[in-house]
């Protein structure tokens, strides 16, 4: 069977207009199986309105080929207030208790497990969010700016924190964001959205693990001139 | 005891106040005492009504068709609510018929509610829970309907069960609007009650009330009335803390 069509994303010239104006047009994207793409675009360029058609939340014209489970990490997280920690995270899982304790302990949040969200920091909320996506096994993970509304130091804490799982998971992860730091540091690809498609895109060769201080290699602030300057 | 300590206390002053110039104003003769009896009076009845069992009895009777009528009226509220608030079809097909009921008076029902169950317990039961549905309903269907579209999108990428769905996601996400229908409810339910009883019963508050009336022992009426302000109060109360101990989140939403 074609590789393509069973682990990866496929995105084919899709259209999606919202009242009758195209906000995303002709646009393609190619994920491979345990790649870690990251979208970049100005605020308002459709960056979130791409992740809800390949969730197929919303209608679009054009092809979308995808593995049946899709995870999605929302920008407002979306973790359930009415659910504890341990409950959200089990959220729809058949055969919880042996995942449950797995994804707690990845998430380091093993003590907060009968906390509820409403006790927890903006970081924490946010491992519970991804340690329910993963809990519930998806093929892709789509991620909507999770970190966007977070402090810089929390923001560093969890992408350094995002690498070392994806490490371990191998998971294909799309992840969309406005900062350039961000997408470059995470992603193995980094896709300029602008005027509707996606317009260039810039191979990340830094080595992995990779660490913080790679934000401060000559390299990798000369490719963040170049990305900002395409984008403006 | 510290300032900061006493103020907490504040409130009982002017309840203190209004007692003090009730008994002055009753035994000065400044009103008809036996229109108006003084609070020692009335305090006196309470006692008589308390020792003989009688009040008792009659709180009894009342607390427990208010809280029966007001369950049933919240159970087909909030399924109503929940179902016209997120499937459009029913929404459209039953909302209107509600919000035609919903404009009625509740106790204009009484006449007919006794024309057709006659004035047992199954009478007074229809009056609540018909009157505190309305509410409920109405503040289950705004809750479910204004569920935040991420916390949809996210329980469809995590299960498909429809049961998770509406007990795990629409139920609890509606439930601090199904909370405040339950408040107005509670309200209503304690207004129903004494006028289902005053218009024909047994027992109860208002039959306490209305008897009262009958033999003319208008200290007997106030103590009917005070009680039922009373239990009015403290239900809301209890069922606050309640919901606070139970779903501490609904205040964080």
């Amino acid at each position: 069977m074609d590789r393509e069509n069973v682990n990866d994303l496929s995105v084919r010239d899709i259209c999606v207009k919202y009242n009758g104006e195209a906000v995303l047009k002709n646009l393609d994207l190619t994920l491979k199986r345990g790649e870690f793409a990251a979208i970049v675009g100005q605020s308002g360029c459709g960056k979130t309105t791409l992740l809800n058609a390949i969730a197929g939340f919303i209608p679009y014209e054009g092809s979308i080929a995808k593995p049946p489970k899709i995870g999605i990490v929302f920008q407002n997280c979306a973790v359930f207030p009415w659910l504890n920690v341990k409950n959200n995270i089990s959220f729809g899982l058949e055969d919880s208790h042996k995942a449950l304790n797995h994804y707690l302990n990845m998430v380091d949040l093993k003590d907060k497990e009968n906390n509820f969200p409403f006790e927890l920091s903006g970081g924490q909320i946010q491992r519970v969010a991804l340690a329910r996506t993963l809990a519930a096994n998806p093929e892709i993970i789509l991620m909507d700016e999770p970190y966007g509304a977070l402090d810089v130091y929390t923001r560093d804490k969890m992408q350094k924190w995002l690498l070392d799982i994806w490490q371990k998971e191998r998971k294909t992860i799309l992840f969309v964001t406005h900062s350039i730091e961000e997408a470059i540091y995470l992603a193995d690809r980094v896709l300029v959205l602008k005027d509707k498609a996606i317009r260039k895109e810039f191979r990340i060769n830094f080595r992995r693990p990779r660490s913080c201080d790679i934000k401060f290699d000559k390299s990798f602030i000369e490719l963040k001139k170049r990305i900002a300057k395409l984008l403006n | 005891m510290p300032l900061n300590k006493l103020k907490k206390f504040y409130f009982i002053l002017p309840i203190m106040a209004f007692i003090v110039l009730w008994q002055l104003a009753s035994v000065s003769n400044f009103v008809n005492k036996s229109l108006f009896p003084p609070p020692t009076q009335v305090f006196s009845a309470f006692i008589e009504l308390l020792d003989s069992g009688e009040l008792f009895l009659h709180i009894k009777t009342s607390i427990w068709r208010v809280i029966a009528g007001l369950l049933i009226g919240s159970f087909i509220g909030i399924a109503a609510g929940l179902l016209t608030g997120r499937i459009k079809i029913i929404d459209k097909s039953l909302s209107s018929l509600f919000h035609v009921f919903r404009s009625f008076p509740p106790v204009a029902i009484i006449p007919l509610v006794i024309a057709w169950f006659g004035i047992g317990e199954t009478a007074k039961l229809f009056s609540i829970g018909f009157a505190a549905f309305f509410p409920v309903w109405i503040n289950s269907h705004i809750g479910a309907s204004a569920i935040p579209v991420y916390y949809l999108r996210a329980a469809s990428t995590l299960t498909k069960s429809g049961y998770a769905k509406w007990f795990k996601v629409i139920l609890p996400a509606s439930l601090p609007f199904i909370v405040a229908g339950m408040r107005t409810g509670i309200a209503i339910a304690f207004i129903m009650v004494f006028v289902s009883e005053l218009a024909g019963s047994s027992s109860g508050i208002g039959y306490l009330i209305s008897v009262s009336h009958l033999a003319y022992r208008i200290d007997k009426m106030i103590v009917g009335l005070l009680i039922l302000g009373f239990f009015g109060a403290i239900t809301d109360y209890i069922f606050v803390r309640l919901v606070r101990r139970g779903f501490p989140w609904t205040e964080k939403m």
